[in-house]
């Protein structure tokens, strides 16, 4: 048992190439973080953001769900935003309770740009965090941007998005990101009483999780348009998303049992 | 033409003489940063604290001579204190100088101006006359003349110009580009013409300039390198920062590729670089790998001059709150480096106020917005309850609104302006979750024109 923990250190050790680990990011729920290893989002390293549908196109959904994960990295440092298309709407963002005072949006000309600007701001002192859109990132793409990240331990997210329309790229199946999310928006629940839309809620899925387990997930942003405006001084805070219910096995296993022919 | 028929005749060409003395005067570069232009067929060179690169005013004078007359331009010129005097040695100088160019001694301008036609000293029309009918034929008579009757005699523009060519009046100079202090030069025995070779003089000159700008405390936000080629032609590269800076290596890296696109021609012989938009910046940002001890700006600061170099400034912003209601003009972009809009500077009058986050505004605003139509909603106000947008059917489970926006009306004629010029804005929730910012421009009420439905923005 000890030779098998012992191999465990190594393997770790090999494969953050041999750095201190940056710390991980908590949800504040034993569901999710127990999925995750650490116990949190792991920091220092790069995430996928993927959607499905229509969302390939708009990017709605991973550009909150990727705000939301941020939110609490920009109190650290700036969040740079590498677009292709400049859609991204900074109201939005300061709604969902993201610091816009934090943020530098970047459009880059094309893919292989957009790629290079990432790794170039993942290495700068004082960014704690990247977003960037890209169409795919292949396996060469995804190991310079894991390099990237270890240099001052900053995090990076990659929303796949289809910038000019049509059905995205098949997802590069090898890949060098910690984790991979597939989002989507769910429908809100307002409380009782109340009229109209409800805190936005999103169905999560944890697709890929290096020394992880996958799950999928009900989360809110329950702080979303809150008068109560965040303050960057303030450092204990939750993490933005709570988890509203699990959702793993009902979307893994099929409602009905199949029935079989004969 | 009849005494003389060999004589060529042309016409006179004011603009293409203009044109060609402004490409002389930014070939002259080479010489000064500080170079006027003297219409028609002058130009003044404020060689101040350059000649010693040649090794003195006789050197500089005849390398400058040398490089006019290969390129077959005729001339005069002559150096002296004052633009003045240098006009009057230059214009007037030759029947006492001869072929030889005339340079002044440091404050012997007088006893060099004194046998020169009164002409030298650039009067205006009716003084010259006044001097011609007195029989005065020598600047040292003019000057021999008390100030007091000399004015009242020729006038007070003429005690001017006579003040400026001595040097007890300053003469403002309106120099083709600012006389900048913040000027390097490197010159070379062999052109070079090597993309690498250019990469390394472009670094080299600007490391001379930044152990100036190093020396006084001092960093620029903007360099300029002209290559000067062999036939007289100059490019010229720039680079912008962030934040001021000096440091030679940064600067020249951000310089490398921009190279590229300089057609070297027969090779270059001269690089020049200026500095401008200098101003004091503190020492510790010389070294960037100190870590821990630099601020977020001295770290980011590298990173958005990189980006900006090489993407285009319009391509790296960060975004700003501009006070107006209406969506698609509330956010303006500001600098990626000016001061972020914290919280001390929103209560700043001149600041507009930060977005209200209570106010649910969508992540993503497209640019123009998307029509949708098979709209159902009941009249006047109520959201609709199914909507299609690209070929896909939504129905409303939820939503919010409307929320009437109408047009900034004090901004346009005021014949243009609208009471049915409104937008209302409506935040709906689909069956599968996925929120819009839908809006119906304009009223119910005109029959014939039903009011059109636009998607302006999505949640997600």
């Amino acid at each position: 048992m000890s030779d098998f923990r012992a191999l465990r250190a190594k393997i770790a050790a090999i494969e953050t190439s041999g750095r201190p680990d940056a710390g991980v990011l908590p949800f504040g729920d034993a569901r999710i973080d127990g999925c995750l290893p650490g116990g949190g989002l792991p920091l220092g390293r790069w995430h996928e953001v993927c959607a499905d549908g229509m969302e390939t196109e708009t990017a709605a959904a991973p550009t909150a769900f990727t705000a939301l994960m941020a939110a609490p990295l920009a109190r650290q440092g700036e969040v740079v935003w590498v677009l292709r298309r400049d859609d991204l709407w900074a109201p939005g963002l300061a709604g969902l309770g993201f610091p816009a005072e934090r943020l530098i949006q970047v459009c880059a000309r094309d893919e292989a740009e957009a790629l290079s600007v990432m790794e170039d701001a993942l290495a700068t002192v004082g960014v704690a965090a990247v977003v960037g859109e890209v169409e795919a990132c292949d396996l060469t793409a995804g190991r310079r941007l894991q390099l990237a990240c270890e240099k001052r331990r900053a995090t990076g997210f990659v929303i796949h998005r289809r910038p000019y329309g049509g059905a995205a790229k098949r997802d590069a199946t090898g890949s060098a990101a910690a984790t991979r999310w597939r989002v989507s928006s769910a429908p809100s629940e307002p409380s009782a009483g109340e009229f109209g839309l409800g805190a936005p809620r999103f169905s999560v899925a944890l697709e890929r999780c290096r020394g992880g387990r996958t799950g999928a997930w009900l989360l809110e942003a329950a702080q979303a348009y809150d008068s109560g405006a965040y303050d960057l001084e303030m450092t204990d805070v939750a993490h933005p998303l709570r988890l509203v219910a699990d959702l793993g096995d009902r979307q893994l296993a099929p409602a009905q049992p199949i029935r079989l022919a004969g | 033409m009849a005494l003389a028929p060999e004589l060529v005749t042309a016409e006179a060409e004011p603009e293409a003489d203009a044109a060609a003395l402004a490409a002389l005067a930014d070939w002259c570069v080479r010489f000064s940063p500080a170079v006027a232009i003297d219409a028609p067929d002058g130009l003044f060179l404020d060689v101040t604290g350059v000649d010693h690169l040649w090794g003195g005013e006789p050197a500089l004078l005849a390398d400058f001579r040398k490089r006019l007359a290969a390129n077959g331009l005729p001339f005069r010129c002559a150096i002296a204190d004052t633009p003045g005097a240098a006009w009057a040695l230059a214009h007037y100088g030759e029947a006492h100088f001869g072929k030889e160019s005339a340079i002044a001694p440091p404050g012997g301008q007088g006893e060099l101006l004194s046998p020169l036609r009164p002409a030298a000293l650039r009067f205006d029309q009716a003084t010259w006359a006044q001097v011609e009918r007195l029989g005065i034929r020598q600047v040292g008579q003019l000057l021999s003349i008390p100030r007091g009757p000399f004015a009242r005699r020729f006038g007070r523009a003429a005690m001017t110009r006579v003040d400026q060519a001595l040097g007890r009046e300053t003469e403002a100079l309106t120099f083709r580009r600012p006389p900048s202090a913040w000027f390097a030069r490197l010159a070379f025995a062999e052109p070079i013409s090597a993309p690498e070779d250019m990469a390394r003089v472009a670094h080299d000159v600007a490391a001379q300039l930044c152990a100036r700008l190093d020396a006084k405390g001092l960093g620029a936000r903007r360099f300029e390198i002209l290559f000067h080629r062999v036939d007289g032609q100059a490019a010229p590269v720039e680079v912008g920062l962030a934040l001021p800076g000096r440091d030679a290596a940064r600067i020249g890296k951000l310089f490398a590729p921009k190279l590229e696109a300089i057609d070297p021609g027969f090779g270059i012989e001269v690089v020049t670089i200026t500095a401008e938009g200098v101003e004091p910046i503190s020492g510790r940002q010389a070294r960037l790998d100190a870590g821990r001890e630099t601020t977020v700006e001295e770290g980011l600061a590298p990173l958005v001059d990189r980006l900006m170099n090489r993407l285009g400034e319009d391509r790296v912003w960060r975004a700003q709150p501009v006070e107006s209601h209406v969506p698609e003009l509330a956010v303006g972009r500001a600098k990626p480096l000016s001061s972020p809009l914290a919280k001390s500077s929103a209560r700043d009058s001149q600041e507009a106020r930060p977005w209200n986050p209570a106010t649910p505004r969508p992540a993503r605003l497209f640019r123009r917005p998307e029509p949708v139509d098979m709209v159902l909603a009941i009249t006047p106000d109520d959201p609709p309850s199914q909507f299609r947008w690209r070929g896909q059917t939504h129905r409303v489970r939820r939503a919010e609104g409307p929320e009437r926006i109408g047009e900034e009306w004090w901004k346009g004629a005021i014949e243009d302006a609208d009471v049915g010029h409104v937008r209302d804005y409506y935040r709906v929730e689909d069956a599968n979750g996925g929120r819009f910012w839908l809006f119906r421009a304009g009223l119910y009420g005109d029959p014939d024109v039903p009011p059109k439905w636009w998607l302006h923005g999505v949640f997600g």
